[in-house]
């Protein structure tokens, strides 16, 4: 059997963790100095407290039974019935991600995101940012009015101050300049152009933080088109990708999860999948799920892609050039990758644009154009050029800049070179920030005009060309807000502007001004691109309805050419790129870094979502901070363990961690954390690793001048990774694609053993109606985390701190568990959610001595808050480590001041699920309120329920479609088929404890064991 | 030594039982409190006259001149109720004429008698032969000052406590029986240490005994009682009766109570849904246009009504009404009690848990809903085993069912 760990230290010291350096399980009672608080306590003053308590809690438990209020609707809406959820199509649009999305609300208030499966692009996916964006509406650092120097101000105010501004600069031909993050709203994009309108000075820039310049240069060269491509992953049999976490961050994630799951859904009728080859520095969640992943430095990189690109030019017939070593055989993968002509894919993450040159040469030496890659269909998520930025910067320090309106942007925080950023702004005449909280950028700004959440927006996005989606509001603002859209044009109309706003403040949504335009726009540029609907009205109403809408290639022919890309594809000079290319002469290597997002936090703009802090790194496992990784080889040399804090490039402190696969001489760092002023969550969580970000032309997230020097101390990280071990035991089962083909249930051979001799001391129970269960794919799970979040907002999990969770008292209800496998260097990773197994004969269940824990009669495991009383006796009794505690009162306390301690917060609670009490054990439920609602919603109709009709959050969220669930009961639903696959297993099946949870074993697609590519 | 140990028992004894009787005054008070509560909640009578004059004042829009206005000019000789002064009084003077007599002889009565009229000329004999005087009131006006006369008439008959029931769900208090378990309990204790009234030991064994068992009956019913609200029957803001509509008027309860079909809630009507009747219906038998105008206020003003919540459920218990009303088929008066003979609305069950596993145990399901196909009850029907399937049978006694 394979060798699993967990940890590094587990890895090492394996013997030694039987002795167990810290507690297995999640400290047991009460921490030392809690104990030590209460230890005073004597009998008599027990006694005293007792009797105080019982009349305390008598004379509170009389005194506040009966007045409350019931306040119906004065008119009832239409479309509301109290106490059913409605759902509302929109978009979810920031930084990396796009998602088409359905907003869950109730009684006038979003509480939950999901996909809509009715996108092209994201197809019902989601991921932890998106699932988390609810929650930052309820955001109580948002800002609630106006700001005019800090000062709030009211709109009359600061309307008039910025017109009579802008008029004057203008007038002056002053420059204007609209900084805005990549727009992929076309509405928005023409306002930007009606602005310039009305000032002919202005210009709009796009930057982004985490910017994709690279590869739009390249295109820009090799196809005139300065757009980033439609990637097919699902067409590609051999992906090989350069340090691009197209799982985690890069570009589209959850697009590209959607049609990288697709070819790996193996089946004995289609046992084939698709195999990925993973160059990379630091272990992302898509180097985890790699077929063969190969740790190289960021330096290496450059030379195994010309390399690489080398042994293809070659068998194109091309004049091979002269490339520096690799320190990476990549022969074999050339020969893969000429034989996968037109069915392969190379992707680099590297934001070089010469990098992206190669790149594209050998996507198109392997005819991958129009198959695997797709130009028709530029992606347009990412429009800024990194040069534009610098140069901006440039100009605002010579004062060439009059005004600076900056949309969706934080420079002060993430750019590279902020401080000439912030000085040069302090030289422009007039600042205007949209940003909805107090940024490090609005903080500066003259003015502040308060953009919307975009659940309380009208707006409307084109992330590919012809392929749309439309925002729309679920809740009416909660603040003193305005769209920075209707800012624009109250500031570009010409004449009764201010009218146009009151008008706005009495009518409510169909006199928006930006509604009343997206509908302008749609009238004229779409509505003549379809063919469906003959009027208008009913074409909008059905795209609002669906939130999504395509031109169809008939319709896309006739109004625009295709463009003829592939024809006019000209080759840069790969000779020029190499020298460009410059590695750095061996033996001179300094130390190198690699920035990467975290799978949470991502570029930063939602850090101050608690929920999206308490996420622990699918990989790394450690959540409310960012650290430096750093490889066990190096640790060794430099005799570094875990959490010991080193001084990075004299600018900030940072805590290590040791991460197995890390490229040997590679630390890492995760963007998005060291914010300063997002907010009471984020605010000191971590280091500001942009400022490590390199310029040269294009902004590189990757170098090899950093200096590291410890300091000696240590910090202790909020690590969830060896939290309710399940030690010792082959709970991760996997297979390699060849074995699989020869025998279905290869590397399952123990489940066949178990069920043989299963047999139980418990009478067979029997269920005459539904009987639910679920079902894992581990070789569709990512690991993304999508399901923690989605989770964690469905059933109001609590959030805990940094804090509680080193105390191993973390509350999710569904964790990712990760195994590596073999090798430090280089281990095999594996993802495995576990959530209750909500287990027929559950061991929790008979260990509780007031029966609040109990089996029903449709197999499910049934936790009743109200009756327990803490024993935690189910918790000790648990071999899946699944159940928590409420240690304290987490809503409505101060020492918890996260989203359950405010009435805004609170807002986001579902009714449907109790918030928990201190002192109770709590656990996963399979969403059985969904189930509840589901199941008297076919009552209602009087028909039988549907196959995959029931959807608990996590399978919801999924954008990889690994999680089924159904009733077992019902023949020829996918949970029972599932549970009949060969591949099929239970965790700890040899204990009998009977769950209802499948996990379907892992397959790799490789040759042997850990061999050369 | 024994004996003062003894007379610390004694003293400690006596303390538990005075603590004893202040907890118990403690839970008892509440239920007092509730009905103080209910008293001092009524006194919104001070509004009540404001409303009046408020909507008089509508009316004045309509007719230039108020009716309350015009009439005071009439109260000189009339009176409404209050026996004959000059005039006669004119409580229900609109069942004695028609509308159209009135308005004439108000405007010109002596061209009424002059014209022969016996009403008129029987009315001018009776009063002394004192005719009324003229009045310069316009046909709209002495309209609005006839309906003025008849709605103030409608009030001397008014049912004060229209809105009382004549059945109450509450527990009975277990004040008395308490204290005479504690009287029981002193006086066994007083006289076994001073008094020695009785001879025999075993009598105070018994006196305590049974004041410890009557007392502590009471102590614990009261304790199961606790937070618990049945018969509770707050006064609310407007003085809305079901006896009316739905018992006299036969209102279907889901005429109002619209979401009791499709969603957890049955929801209390909006405003919006009262004034589908009450737009036509201004007054009524009881209160005039006073508590049907708060309605229209509150629609005016944007205020909603803020009614005192009945029937609650603590927060860990999930349940629907649709569940119950339209799969299950319940009837309303199963849990609500006969709402159509009730003024004050009024909390019939306890919502006790042991009450909805009670019904839960016998309930039949409406197993011909399609929804149960797959149940494998459905054999055990067909081969006779079974005729019906209780809630209990398809997991209603399973604590997910309600609690999550």
């Amino acid at each position: 059997m394979k060798k699993y760990w967990r940890s590094i230290e587990e890895f090492e010291e394996d013997s030694k963790i039987e002795k167990l350096p810290e507690p297995e399980f999640p400290i047991e009672g009460l921490a030392e100095y809690e104990i030590n608080k209460s230890g005073t306590t004597s009998r008599r003053d027990f006694l005293k407290m007792l009797g105080f308590g019982i009349g305390f809690v008598t004379f509170a438990a009389s005194c506040e039974n009966p007045i409350n209020k019931a306040i119906p609707y004065l008119i009832k809406p239409e479309n509301i019935i109290p106490g059913n959820a409605n759902y509302y199509a929109s978009t979810f649009f920031g930084g990396n991600d796009y998602c088409s999305v359905i907003v869950k609300t109730l009684e006038g208030r979003p509480i939950k995101i999901e996909g809509n499966e009715l996108s092209s692009i994201t197809a019902g996916g989601t991921n932890a940012r998106v699932q988390a964006s609810v929650l930052s509406l309820y955001d109580s650092f948002r800002i609630k009015t106006p700001l005019k120097n800090k000062q709030e101000s009211t709109w009359e105010e600061v309307d008039a101050d910025i017109i009579g501004k802008l008029d004057e600069i203008a007038k002056k031909g002053g420059k204007i300049v609209i900084l805005s993050s990549s727009v992929i709203s076309p509405s928005t994009q023409s306002i930007f152009e009606d602005f310039n309108r009305k000032y002919p000075t202005a210009e709009v820039i796009y930057y982004d933080s985490v910017s994709a310049s690279g590869i739009i240069e390249a295109n820009k060269k090799n196809f005139g088109q300065p757009y980033l491509p439609s990637y097919n992953f699902d067409k590609a049999r051999l992906i090989v990708s350069f340090g691009a976490d197209f799982l985690g961050n890069w570009l589209s994630p959850i697009e590209y999860t959607k049609q990288y799951s697709k070819n790996r859904k193996v089946s004995k009728t289609n046992p084939d999948m698709s195999r990925h080859v993973q160059f990379e520095s630091t272990l992302t969640l898509t180097g985890s799920n790699a077929d063969y992943r190969i740790p190289i430095n960021p330096s290496q990189e450059a030379g195994t892609i010309l390399n690489l690109y080398n042994r293809i030019a070659q068998k194109a017939g091309k004049a091979a050039i002269t490339a520096p070593e690799s320190t990476v055989n990549v022969d074999s993968l050339a020969n893969e990758l000429w034989a996968a002509k037109g069915k392969s894919l190379v992707v680099s993450g590297s934001n070089d644009v010469n990098i992206q040159l190669v790149v594209n040469d050998m996507n198109y030496l392997l005819g991958n154009y129009g198959k695997t890659i797709n130009m028709n269909r530029p992606v347009y998520t990412k429009q800024g050029i990194d040069g534009q930025m610098d140069n901006l910067t440039k100009r605002m320090e010579k004062g060439e800049v009059e005004a600076l309106l900056m949309y969706n942007v934080n420079p002060a925080y993430d750019y590279q070179n902020a401080e000439a950023f912030t000085d040069a702004l302090t030289k422009t005449q007039l600042s205007i920030s949209f940003s909805d909280t107090l940024n490090e950028t609005a903080k500066l700004a003259g003015y502040v005009c308060p953009d919307c959440h975009y659940l309380e927006s009208w707006n409307d996005a084109q992330p590919k060309r012809g392929v749309y989606s439309l925002t729309q509001p679920t809740i009416n603002k909660l603040f003193d807000t305005r769209q920075a859209q209707e800012s624009l044009l109250i500031w570009s109309a010409t004449g009764g502007t201010t009218e146009a706003g009151e008008n706005k403040v009495e009518n409510l949504v169909e006199e928006d001004a930006y509604y009343a335009y997206i509908k302008k726009q749609w009238r004229s540029n779409l509505f003549p691109k379809q063919l469906k609907y003959a009027v208008f009205s009913e074409f909008w109403n059905h795209t609002l309805q669906a939130g999504v809408f395509t031109v169809s290639s008939v319709a896309d022919m006739i109004t625009r050419s295709n463009y003829p890309y592939v024809a006019v594809y000209s080759a840069a000079n790969i000779a020029d790129c190499v020298l460009k290319l410059k590695s750095p002469k061996a033996g001179e290597r300094a130390i190198e870094f690699s920035l990467y997002e975290s799978i949470g936090i991502g570029d930063g703009r939602q850090a101050n979502n608690p929920w999206l802090q308490e996420l622990p790194d699918p990989v790394s496992k450690v959540c409310w901070d960012n650290y430096l990784a750093i490889s066990k080889t190096f640790a060794d040399k430099n005799r570094l363990s875990l959490g010991d804090i080193v001084i990075v490039n004299d600018i900030f402190e940072l805590p290590v961690l040791i991460q197995a696969g890390q490229a040997d001489n590679t630390v890492s760092i995760a963007l998005g954390y060291g914010r300063s002023s997002a907010g009471k969550v984020a605010d000191g969580v971590g280091q500001n690793a942009f400022r490590l970000v390199q310029s040269k032309g294009t902004r590189l997230y990757s170098g090899n001048d950093i200096k590291l020097v410890p300091t000696g101390s240590n910090y202790i990280l909020a690590l969830t990774q060896t939290h309710h071990t399940l030690h010792g035991r082959d709970h991760v089962r996997t297979a390699m694609l060849k074995d699989y083909k020869e025998n279905p249930s290869a590397g399952n051979e123990a489940h066949l053993i178990a069920e043989e001799k299963k047999q139980s001391m418990y009478s067979e129970r029997e269920f005459k109606g539904h009987r639910w269960a679920l079902a894992i794919d581990l070789n569709l799970c990512t690991g993304c985390s999508a399901c923690v979040i989605a989770c964690q907002a469905e059933n109001n999990v609590a959030v805990i701190g940094r804090d509680e969770v080193r105390k191993k008292r973390i509350m999710h209800w569904i964790r990712i568990d990760r195994y590596y496998a073999e090798k430090a260097e280089d281990p095999d990773v594996y993802f495995q959610p576990i959530m209750c197994q909500q287990c027929d004969n559950a061991p929790c269940e008979n260990v509780c001595p007031v029966s609040a824990t109990q089996n029903s009669k449709e197999g499910l495991n049934d936790m009743i808050y109200n009756r327990c009383i803490g024993t935690r006796y189910c918790m000790n009794n648990c071999p899946y480590r699944v159940r928590r505690f409420n240690w304290y009162e987490y809503a409505n306390n101060d020492k918890f001041d996260y989203n359950m301690n405010s009435s805004l917060g609170k807002m986001v609670l579902n009714p449907d699920v109790v918030v928990r009490t201190r002192g109770v054990a709590e656990k996963c439920s399979f969403c059985v309120q969904r189930i509840q609602e589901k199941k008297l919603g076919a009552k209602m109709e009087n028909r039988e329920l549907m196959d995959g009709e029931i959807k608990p959050a996590c399978l919801q969220s999924c954008p990889a479609d690994a999680i089924v669930f159904g009733d077992r009961n019902m023949p020829g639903s996918e949970v029972s088929k599932a549970f009949a696959n060969e591949r099929n297993y239970f965790l700890l099946e040899e204990v009998n404890t009977r769950p209802s949870v499948g996990y379907l074993t892992k397959i790799r697609n490789t040759e042997s064991k850990k061999n050369e590519t | 030594m024994t004996r003062i140990r003894n007379v610390s028992v004694k003293s400690y004894l006596m303390k538990f039982i005075i603590s004893l009787i202040a907890f118990f005054l403690f839970t008892t008070s509440y239920v007092e409190a509730k009905s103080e509560t209910v008293l001092t909640r009524d006194s919104s009578a001070l509004v009540e006259n404001q409303v009046t004059l408020d909507t008089a004042k509508q009316n004045a829009k309509r007719s230039m001149r108020s009716p309350a206005e015009l009439f005071k000019s009439c109260a000189r000789c009339h009176s409404i109720g209050r026996g004959k002064l000059i005039g006669p009084d004119l409580a229900g003077v609109s069942a004695r004429h028609s509308g159209e007599w009135l308005i004439k002889f108000i405007q010109a009565s002596d061209s009424l008698i002059a014209s022969g009229d016996t009403a008129a000329k029987r009315l001018y004999e009776e009063n002394e032969k004192l005719p009324m005087p003229r009045h310069d009131y316009s046909n709209d006006e002495a309209k609005s000052l006839i309906d003025y006369i008849f709605f103030e008439t409608r009030k001397l008959e008014a049912d004060p406590n229209f809105l009382d029931n004549d059945f109450s769900f509450a527990h009975p208090s277990n004040t008395w029986p308490f204290i005479i378990g504690v009287l029981f309990i002193l006086f066994g204790i007083i006289d076994w240490a001073f008094l020695k009234l009785i001879r025999f030991k075993f009598i105070h064994i018994i006196l305590i005994l049974a004041g410890l068992a009557i007392s502590g009956k009471a102590v614990t019913e009261e304790a199961i009682y606790m937070g618990r609200s049945q018969g509770f029957e707050p006064d609310q803001p407007i003085k809305f009766s079901h006896r009316i509509h739905a018992g006299d008027n036969e209102i279907d309860c889901q005429y109002c109570h619209t979401g009791s079909m499709e969603s957890r809630n049955s929801s209390i009507p909006p405003a919006s849904l009262c004034l589908n009747c009450h737009n036509v219906i201004r007054n009524g038998p009881n209160t005039g246009e006073v508590e049907i105008n708060k309605i229209h206020e509150a629609f005016e003003s944007g205020v909603p009504i803020e009614w005192v919540r009945v029937h609650s459920l603590p927060d860990y218990v999930f349940f629907s009404h649709a569940q119950h009303v339209n799969v299950g088929k319940v009837e309303c008066k199963e849990c609500h009690g006969e709402v159509e003979k009730m003024g004050r609305i009024q909390q019939v069950s306890d919502l006790s848990m042991g009450w909805c596993i009670d019904c839960h145990r016998t309930q039949k399901v409406q197993f011909d809903n399609e929804y149960y196909l797959s149940y494998k009850q459905h054999e055990d029907i067909l081969s006779g085993k079974i005729s019906e399937v209780t809630v209990e049978e398809i997991g209603g006694l399973n604590c997910q069912k309600c609690h999550y």
